[in-house]
């Protein structure tokens, strides 16, 4: 899958994204990383918290190139970002993402949403895709909205239905972009409860959320980022109980 | 005169009454109202008796019946004129079709299943029937030319009986090909109308009345159509020099009225081309009425295109969708939804405007009558003429508004993105 | 990150396609510019403006400016600048008013005043303003009776010659008068101007009474009721509270209608009242500088959008500043 240019990279086998010490300005020339550095590993879940406007989304983001960068590197999959149209891509296939506003296409139906990019991009039948499809939305618990319209259903369906249809493009790699802050809290746990099964599987997955219990629960690794930078990563136990950083320290003292 | 904002209290309060206190309430609120009224009531009556009065008695209706063919076609061959029929016939006929599946198409905001003949449709119905049966005696129209508005009239209602019965059964899918037809019966259109391939050719010098006027409003609606999403597409684009094209374009346009621009295309377009190689005189002016309604359009387009939330394209992007697969397959499709109503005004403003088509000289709806109006046969006799003239452009503009409201309704305002 | 070839990198290839899409238009414009020219200079008439100075050799009816035929076409074609400005200006006034009024009756008690003020607007909307100016001029107009016959009240007299309106002249208030030469008045305006200004009026009223009346519902019922729990009345609960707040809504919609206005002006020839473009074309028909004609109607008709807008913009702002 790897574009031909690049030579497989050496650690392929285990790491699937590797970000490192990336700089990003905005065009207004905000600066929003300041060479903030990851690891993922093959089914690996990491959480991302942080402060609001810390770089979190403008982070992941880079991850499947929706936003550029200008200095650093990111490798995905072995497949490393570059301005190459191709590149870029190829990337976006492998990546999946999940929105904290959901973003589903609200002229196509649950399932057509599902099927596009598949039939499209991956130029699947149409047949099998819908097969699987509707075994993924079986999987997400809404197999019968199917034939609904997004603005038929709740918000947590709603997500559930975003999740299904990132799953649909069989990609290596989910990124969540705090899929749960829009949401009425009654529905929260329902889409937690999906996020969670999926970790079961071994999909690799970023999530950034202010969800701890599900920090806890779920991730491999908790990240702290701080204005543009990557301050603290540890397992979740010692994330929580006992944070080396001082500025993690006091975003904890903020959302505990 | 008291005012109040819409959904008055007094409105409700109205509603509970009796009939004939509900009628008090409208019109005589108060002691000031109810002079007013019957003011206005007087004025309306004397109004209504004048007009009635010339239309029966003064008017003289020989101006409309002896050109009515002259109104329609203009000059085209008397022996050609079964092309236009079998066209009217299929148009008809595929009006009445779409008409039905649109009914058969369950609305997207009820929950109701679509029913065959709703209140609505009966009374479009009904007019539509009555106006094919009392339109031929009260123009005296020739015998053919009577028994031909007849069957189109049934064609149509037969049509829209046909689809509103069966269409339920047939799968989404199906409903899709109707928009295929009518680009098909389009091309169809211009081959029967302009002949060749087998027709004998009908040269556009020959197109006149009605059919001049609907042929040069469909055909810049068609085209000026891709070319305005297009230039929408650019003024919002994140290159500078798109961007500052389509807006040089679009204002420039906009800045000048369409007649200095038809007379661009008359008189100039002639010197811009290699050696006097210029167009027929209609071809230019239709290209012209193209060009600028596709500014006009561009704009109505470009305020759907920022109705549509950036996430919409992240996440097709993030899919793997192209840029171009993302625009087309999502985000054309919701901005158009938005646009709808401001294109579908955009497309009566020229089904208006072409009536400057006269001023330079061609023979469309409005000029082919000043002809007849300059023939000191009918001297005097103008004012049949503007009125009928004002009946056709009002059907063809209202019922587009009212097809637009129709399917507007049908579109479910949730199916596009909202902005949170 | 090197190793991109360039038509494949996302940062060239922006600039590729506008590079593109840039050369073709600039190759086509090119194309037709040295056709134009080609074709101009065969034809002996390559851009040039000392016809200008020439005696126009026509006589235009009714203008601010003193004309006649032994005049220059150019202070032919200002004259017509004046007669559309002059047009535009007095189309303008009237049908803002009318419009308000149209858009308020939408909020009227009375049933029926609403339903005709319904009427009115989409009588008129759906059908074309060619249309409505020539019946204006050739059925309404013409038709009037003149001398003793004509219509008319003391202080407004409706004939064939024209219209006829009361005013202050040699320092004293003077009605129209019907002497032996025809009607008299201090203000006498063609039967050409009358038509054209009735309908270019009943025309844009009905499109600025839509807009007044979006205005109008885009100020919340609360504020109504706040209103009347005040203890204020119908008509100064317009005029304080509502009407001051829909201005914000209502001020950019008129914008684009007195644009439109000052374009649909330009049918002024249907009316046979001699407007810029009317003047525009009896000049190309003599002259033939089909070219300089038209950059002279579309620079004159740019400018006056632009004037239009700029004002526009400038009340806006008071507007929008009152409401802070
Ligand atoms: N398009 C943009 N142009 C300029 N600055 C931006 C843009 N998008 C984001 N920023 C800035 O970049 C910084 C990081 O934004 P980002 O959205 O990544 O933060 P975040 O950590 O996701 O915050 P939140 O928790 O609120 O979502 C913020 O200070 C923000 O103001
Ligand atoms: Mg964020």
């Amino acid at each position: 899958m790897a574009a031909p240019m690049n030579p497989p990279s050496p650690c392929r086998s285990d790491v699937m994204i590797q970000a490192e010490a990336v700089e990003k300005w905005y065009p207004n020339g905000f600066q929003a990383l300041r060479g903030a550095s990851l690891t993922v590993n093959r089914g690996e879940v990491v959480v991302i918290m942080g402060p609001s406007g810390s770089g979190k989304s403008t982070f992941i983001r880079t991850f499947n190139a929706l936003e550029d960068f200008q200095k650093g590197s990111i490798t995905v999959d072995g497949i490393a970002l570059s301005n190459d149209v191709r590149n870029i891509d190829a990337i976006r296939r492998e990546v999946g993402m999940v929105f904290q506003q959901f973003n589903l296409f609200p002229h196509l139906t649950v399932l057509e949403n599902l099927t596009l990019a598949p039939v499209l991009v991956r130029k699947r039948p149409r047949a099998e895709v819908e097969l699987q499809a509707r075994a993924l939305l079986e999987r997400v618990g809404i197999a019968e909205q199917a034939e609904k319209f997004p603005g038929q259903l709740s918000g947590g369906q709603q997500q559930r239905v975003a999740i299904a249809r990132a799953l649909c493009m069989e990609p290596r790699v989910l990124l969540f972009d705090e899929p749960t802050s829009s949401l009425d809290p009654e529905m929260v746990r329902e889409v937690l409860d999906v996020i969670q099964a999926l970790a079961a599987d071994d999909i690799t997955m970023v999530v950034v959320t202010h969800e701890v219990r599900f920090a806890r629960q779920v991730a491999h690794r908790v990240v702290l980022m701080d204005q543009g930078e990557v301050v603290e990563e540890a397992e979740p136990e010692t994330f929580f109980t006992a944070p080396r950083h001082e500025r993690t320290q006091r975003f904890l003292e903020q959302i505990l | 005169m008291r005012k109040r904002s819409a959904p008055s209290p007094i409105a409700f309060a109205a509603a509970a009454a009796s009939p004939l206190k509900r009628l008090q309430r409208q019109l005589a609120p108060s002691a000031a109202d109810a002079l007013l009224s019957l003011g206005l009531v007087a004025l309306i009556l004397w109004a209504a008796l004048q007009l009635l009065g010339w239309a029966m008695g003064r008017a003289d209706w020989a101006v409309v019946q002896l050109n009515s063919m002259l109104l329609l076609v203009g000059r085209y061959p008397l022996a050609e004129q079964w092309r236009l029929w079998l066209l009217a016939l299929l148009l008809a006929l595929q009006a009445g079709l779409s008409w039905g599946l649109l009914r058969a198409w369950p609305r997207a905001d009820r929950r109701e299943q679509a029913r065959l003949w709703p209140r609505h449709d009966r009374i479009a119905g009904l007019l539509l029937a009555l106006l094919a049966l009392l339109l031929p005696f009260a123009l005296h129209l020739a015998g053919p030319l009577q028994w031909r508005w007849w069957l189109l009239a049934a064609v149509l209602l037969a049509g829209r009986w046909a689809a509103g019965r069966w269409g339920q059964q047939l799968p989404r899918r199906a409903l899709k090909l109707v928009a295929v037809l009518w680009p098909l019966l389009y091309l169809l259109g211009f081959w029967l109308i302009g002949g060749g391939l087998g027709l004998a050719a009908v040269s556009p010098g020959d197109w006149g009345g009605l059919l001049l006027t609907l042929l040069m409003a469909s055909f810049a609606m068609a085209l000026s159509f891709p070319l305005g999403v297009l230039l929408a597409l650019g003024r919002r684009s994140s290159l500078p020099l798109l961007r500052w094209g389509s807006v040089a374009y679009i204002e420039f346009i906009r800045g000048a009225p369409l007649i200095t621009l038809l007379f661009v295309g008359q008189n100039i377009l002639g010197f811009l081309l290699p050696g006097g190689a210029s167009p027929d005189r209609i071809w230019r002016a239709a290209w012209v009425l193209t060009l600028f309604a596709a500014a006009y359009l561009a704009e109505a387009v470009r305020s759907g295109l920022a109705a549509v939330p950036p996430g919409q394209l992240e996440a097709a992007r993030s899919l793997g969708l192209s840029q171009p697969q993302s625009m087309v397959l999502v985000v054309i499709p919701q901005a158009l939804r938005v646009a709808l109503p401001a294109m579908v005004g955009q497309f009566i403003a020229l089904l208006q405007d072409t009536t400057l088509l006269s001023l330079i000289g061609l023979l469309d709806l409005l000029g082919t009558a000043r002809g007849i109006m300059a023939n000191p046969e009918f001297l005097g006799h103008s004012s049949e003429l503007y009125l009928v003239l004002a009946v056709l452009y009002w059907g063809c503009c209202a019922s587009l508004g009212l097809g637009s409201r129709a399917l507007e309704r049908r579109l479910d305002p949730r199916s596009v993105a909202s902005r949170r | 990150m090197n190793g991109t070839p360039w038509w494949r990198d996302r940062r060239v290839l922006p600039w590729l396609l506008q590079a593109g899409v840039g050369l073709a238009v600039l190759v086509v414009v090119a194309w037709l510019m040295t056709n134009l020219v080609r074709n101009l200079s065969a034809a002996g008439l390559l851009l040039s403006w000392r016809w200008l100075g020439q005696p126009a050799g026509f006589d235009l009816s009714e203008t601010l400016l003193p004309f006649n035929a032994s005049m220059s076409y150019g202070r032919a074609l200002l004259a017509g600048l004046l007669n559309t400005l002059r047009v535009i200006v007095f189309a303008l006034v009237g049908s803002s008013l009318l419009g308000l009024l149209v858009g308020m009756a939408a909020f009227s008690r009375n049933g029926l005043l609403r339903g005709l003020a319904r009427v009115y607007v989409e009588l008129v909307r759906n059908v074309p303003l060619l249309l409505q100016l020539l019946f204006w001029y050739f059925v309404v107009f013409l038709a009037l009776p003149d001398g003793a016959a004509a219509l008319g009240w003391p202080a407004l007299v409706l004939a064939k010659s024209g219209l006829y309106i009361a005013g202050f002249a040699d320092g004293r208030w003077q009605l129209p008068q019907l002497l032996a030469s025809g009607w008299q008045a201090p203000v006498h305006l063609s039967v050409e101007f009358a038509a054209l200004l009735t309908g270019l009026i009943t025309y844009i009223g009905a499109f600025i009474a839509e807009v007044v009346r979006g205005g109008i519902a885009s100020v919340p019922a609360g504020q109504w009721e706040a209103a009347s729990s005040l203890g204020l009345h119908g008509a100064a609960i317009l005029r304080h509270i509502v009407l001051p707040q829909a201005l914000r809504v209502i001020v950019p919609g008129l914008t684009n209608q007195y644009i439109s206005l000052a374009k649909a002006s330009s049918l002024a020839l249907a009316c046979g009242f001699t407007d810029l473009y009317s003047v525009a074309e009896t000049t190309l028909n003599q002259t033939g500088r089909a070219v300089e004609v038209v950059l002279v109607l579309l620079a004159a008709y740019l400018a006056i959008d632009l004037l239009i807008s700029a004002a526009m913009n400038g009340l806006n702002r008071l507007v929008q500043v009152r409401e802070r």
